[in-house]
């Protein structure tokens, strides 16, 4: 397993090289200024992919610290999604409190499905995710009362405050602070002592058991918050979104923000976040082959488990490593 | 002698009784008494198959018994679950290794920490919380683990893998250590240093020590106390010397060795 | 509702529910057989299942190809089709990652690669049904009425299950299937070629499902999309334990016999909610199934 000649060079995280801040952060500064030089539809894009990034660290959260799976992805977000769009209809508060409310049933919502789910094994979660997503989207285009059912519901512009915000370049400073918000979430919980025995129940059960942490409890609280930010990315969504359609909540999305964290790496925050920008470009362009998604789709995450396991950019290092050590 | 044994009697630091573990219709371990005086390196030991792993995991409560009483420092813990051990003061190390083989030593270790690292919110949301950062290095240190503490578990070889577990299992600032073949696999440098350690472990940190070994040279060097089972029941118990004339001690083991002299043969 | 007819409701629904429960049974057999040897959950089941049914369509229809031709070309395909994605797919992913939930992604990917694949050739555009084979005249069985076809496809997925449990229990290969699922290591000691023995079940799995494709097929209309029935093979094997072989079987029939009852009693329209309702009532109440044991610890 661990034939490779780096295996015993140590692990720690190497100092970035001047090059690679420097383009951080010109990257930086593009991201913030993106508004004043392009059109509105990039803008759009923008917010989107941002919105993916988020919905990718919830993924990354269950995936890819606690080593469980969840095939309601997409589920987690439409209830963000209604329920942020809901609470801002219903209540006179800025938005933020209506993303919060949408996290937080979104993170009840997962609560109650893992509590249940990781009763028996962890396998069952996958199973119970698998049928409660299709479930979902059932309830989506059929509570007519709340949802508005197959028609769609339309989303009341988001406000704070006096201000009320119209179009995609309004919004794009405000999901550029909530994406940013959710990564720093992201990196704290992964390195708190939560985050820590998110990984020991990844990596040994029995051993996790032995240093006393509850297993079963933290499987369910790691798939609880994976479920909130997904919830917190329906939030972002209604941010710029004026209108949300069922159809869009299906198995389609869970296995395309799968898709983009299986491409930027498992395991890694950073590579959820790069898989996100990288594959979402890509799934923008792909749009335009409806008929070969599927098969797309399907054939980069086989093709990924089985030669490129650790993600593109792990892929990509490693190779370049065993170029410069001339093999 | 005699005062030593009446006060090892009076408050084993832990204490077995009866205990009785079935699997199916088979008895692995039957009516096991045994007792294990505060601050001793105790060593249970028998042929393959006697029931020692059996019995090391119901102490430390991966496996329920069906019959008997376990007591630690005065406490039932024979319904506990296992992930409450570790807060008692109770750590183990496992015989085929279960380390967090992605992850570095120094997480690892620290991952140990664990029932200590959540003092406060603070402590909590750390990545480096305070106090017990400190400790684990030192643990490191100790192990002989400095050089590996930031290379990931999966890629040190096994002696190294060995001390990684006990490390960890020390982080859980343990009254009482379980160890499962700390010494199978470890050549005899590595051995020697194991010796070493426990018994540094049981004179400067007081700790009691509680091993399951088939490495004789490690058992009869260290053990305050050895146990020896047979088939699922005790055959013997006393000091290294004790044991090592008492005759059901060698009918055990030469019948075995018998055993497998006529099986080759 | 009056009490006759919900005793006639109840009788038509426990028909029908015997006849659709018999495929749901068939998948979660071959589910189950792999997550005991394999101990992954087979995410691609259902699109195998729907595969098979249109290359079963595409012989007998496009090429007029005789049906004895047809019936077993289409299980060679499934059964090679599998045993060669364990082999190249699967073996090549736990060389290179060890977690499970790599080899689970895997399966996810076959699904979406096969239910592309079917839309792409245009086969799934419209909906199709597989001419049946046995003439669908109705009788009456008590107060329900079945067809001769649904009493063919009851008959035959108990044929196949039981020539299954006889293989899977009573011949050589099938005690070395069992070895593996209990302890491979132990079972490769022993002689057990452990790649040909995965190769043989997941190709077997291939099999069961594309016996569900033709026996169902002629029932239903045949989308791209029907693999979604896998759902319910997947709440019938948790209902039975899920890795208890005829707790899957029996897991089926329920779960075919609520559907049923579901969709008389209560609206067609909440048939959808019944897989997830099923497992949610299994995990409250029952979370070890009907036939699973307690679940033992790993040993340490």
């Amino acid at each position: 397993m661990s034939s490779s000649p780096l295996a015993s060079a140590p692990e720690g995280r190497p100092g970035l090289p001047g090059a690679a801040l420097g383009g951080l952060a010109l990257a930086a500064l593009l991201a913030v200024a993106l508004p004043f030089f392009t059109t509105g539809y990039v803008v759009y894009i923008a917010n989107l992919l941002l919105v993916f990034v988020v919905l990718c660290l919830g993924l990354h959260i269950v995936i890819g610290e606690t080593g469980q799976f969840s095939m309601a992805h997409a589920a987690f977000y439409g209830i963000g999604i209604y329920a942020s769009a809901l609470a801002n209809r219903a209540v006179d508060l800025p938005y933020p409190f209506a993303m919060l409310f949408g996290a937080l049933v979104a993170g009840a919502v997962g609560l109650f499905i893992g509590a249940l789910a990781l009763r028996m094994r962890d396998i069952y979660l996958a199973l119970a995710t698998f049928a409660f997503g299709e479930a979902m989207q059932w309830v989506f285009a059929n509570w007519d009362s709340v949802t508005n059912g197959p028609n769609g519901l339309r989303i009341a512009p988001a406000r704070f405050g006096p201000l009320e915000i119209l179009s995609d370049k309004q919004a794009y400073p405000f999901v550029l602070f909530f994406c940013l918000l959710a990564i720093g979430f992201t990196v704290v919980v992964s390195r708190s002592r939560l985050g820590r025995a998110f990984r020991a129940v990844r990596e040994s059960e029995v051993a996790a058991m032995a240093m006393g942490i509850d297993v079963r409890r933290t499987r369910v609280i790691g798939f609880g918050l994976s479920a909130a930010v997904a919830g917190f990315a329906g939030g972002m969504f209604g941010l710029f979104q004026t209108f949300i359609h069922p159809d869009s909540l299906g198995f389609q999305t869970t296995i395309l923000v799968l898709t983009m964290v299986v491409v930027g790496g498992l395991g890694s925050i950073w590579g959820a976040i790069g898989g996100a920008i990288v594959f979402g470009l890509i799934s923008e362009v792909l749009r335009q082959a409806p008929q070969y998604q599927e098969i797309i789709y399907g054939a980069i995450l086989m093709l990924f488990m089985m030669y490129a396991p650790h993600g593109l950019f792990a892929f990509v290092g490693e190779r370049i490593r065993e170029a410069r050590h001339g093999r | 002698m005699a005062a030593e044994d009446m006060a090892a009697a009076a408050a084993p630091f832990l204490n077995v009784e009866g205990l009785t573990i079935r699997f199916g219709g088979l008895t692995a371990v039957g009516g096991l008494d045994m007792a294990v005086a505060k601050g001793s390196i105790h060593a249970l030991i028998g042929p393959n198959g006697a029931g020692k792993s059996t019995t090391f995991n119901c102490i430390s409560r991966f496996y329920t018994p069906s019959e008997g009483r376990i007591t630690y420092d005065g406490r039932d813990i024979t319904r506990l679950p296992a992930r409450e051990m570790a807060g008692l003061g109770i750590a183990r190390s496992f015989q085929n290794l279960e380390l967090f083989a992605e992850l570095t030593v120094f997480e690892n270790v620290l991952i140990g920490a664990h029932v200590h690292a959540g003092r406060t919110w603070r402590d909590a949301l750390s990545a480096r919380p305070r106090g017990v950062v400190e400790e684990v290095e030192h643990l490191i240190e100790r192990t002989g683990l400095t050089a590996y503490a930031q290379t990931k578990a999966r890629n040190l070889d096994f002696g190294h893998q060995k001390m990684v577990e006990i490390a960890r299992a020390l982080a859980i600032r343990p009254k009482l250590l379980l160890l499962d073949e700390p010494a199978a696999g470890l050549r005899n440098r590595e051995i020697a240093a194991l010796d070493t350690l426990l018994c540094e472990l049981r004179e400067r940190d007081g700790l009691t020590i509680l091993l399951v070994e088939h490495v004789m040279q490690l058992v009869m060097s260290i053990s305050d106390r050895i146990t020896v089972l047979s088939f699922g029941t005790k055959i013997a118990e006393g000091t290294a010397a004790e044991v090592r004339a008492h005759p059901a001690v060698i009918e055990a083991y030469l019948g075995r060795e018998a055993a497998q002299e006529a099986a080759h043969g | 509702m009056d009490l006759q007819l919900a005793l006639i409701f109840l009788q038509q629904g426990i028909a029908s529910g015997l006849v659709s429960g018999s495929v749901y049974a068939l998948l979660a057999l071959a589910i189950v057989v792999i997550f005991k040897t394999s101990d992954v959950p087979n995410f691609a089941q259902g699109e195998v299942f729907m595969a098979a049914g249109y290359v079963a369509l595409y012989l007998f229809v496009f090429q007029q190809m005789p049906i004895w031709v047809v019936l077993p070309a289409t299980l060679v395909v499934a059964f090679l089709a599998m045993a060669l994605f364990r082999r190249f797919v699967l073996d090549q992913v736990a060389k290179s990652a060890k977690d499970l939930v790599y080899l689970v992604i895997a399966t996810l990917g076959l699904s979406y690669v096969l239910k592309g694949l079917v839309r792409r050739t245009g086969f799934g555009d419209t909906p199709r049904s597989f001419p049946a084979l046995v003439p669908t005249d109705s009788i009456m069985i008590g107060q329900a009425s079945v067809t001769l076809l649904d009493l063919a496809i009851f008959g035959t997925a108990v044929v196949v299950m039981a020539a299954f449990f006889w293989m899977f229990n009573y011949t050589k290969i099938g005690r070395a299937m069992r070895a593996v699922g209990m302890n491979p290591k132990a079972a490769q000691l022993v002689g057990v070629d452990l790649r040909r023995c995965h190769m043989l079940i997941w190709g077997l799995s291939g099999v069961i499902s594309a016996i569900a494709a033709l026996l169902i097929s002629p029932k239903i209309l045949m989308t791209a999309d029907m693999g979604s029935i896998v759902m319910l093979a997947f709440a019938a094997a948790i209902v039975g334990g899920f890795s208890s072989l005829p707790g899957a079987v029996v897991g089926g029939f329920v779960i075919g016999i609520v559907e049923n009852l579901v969709g008389l009693f209560i609206s067609s329209r909440a048939i959808v909610l019944a897989p997830f309702l099923a497992i949610l009532i299994v995990l409250v109440l029952r979370p070890q199934g009907l036939f699973g044991g307690k679940l033992t610890i790993k040993k340490v």
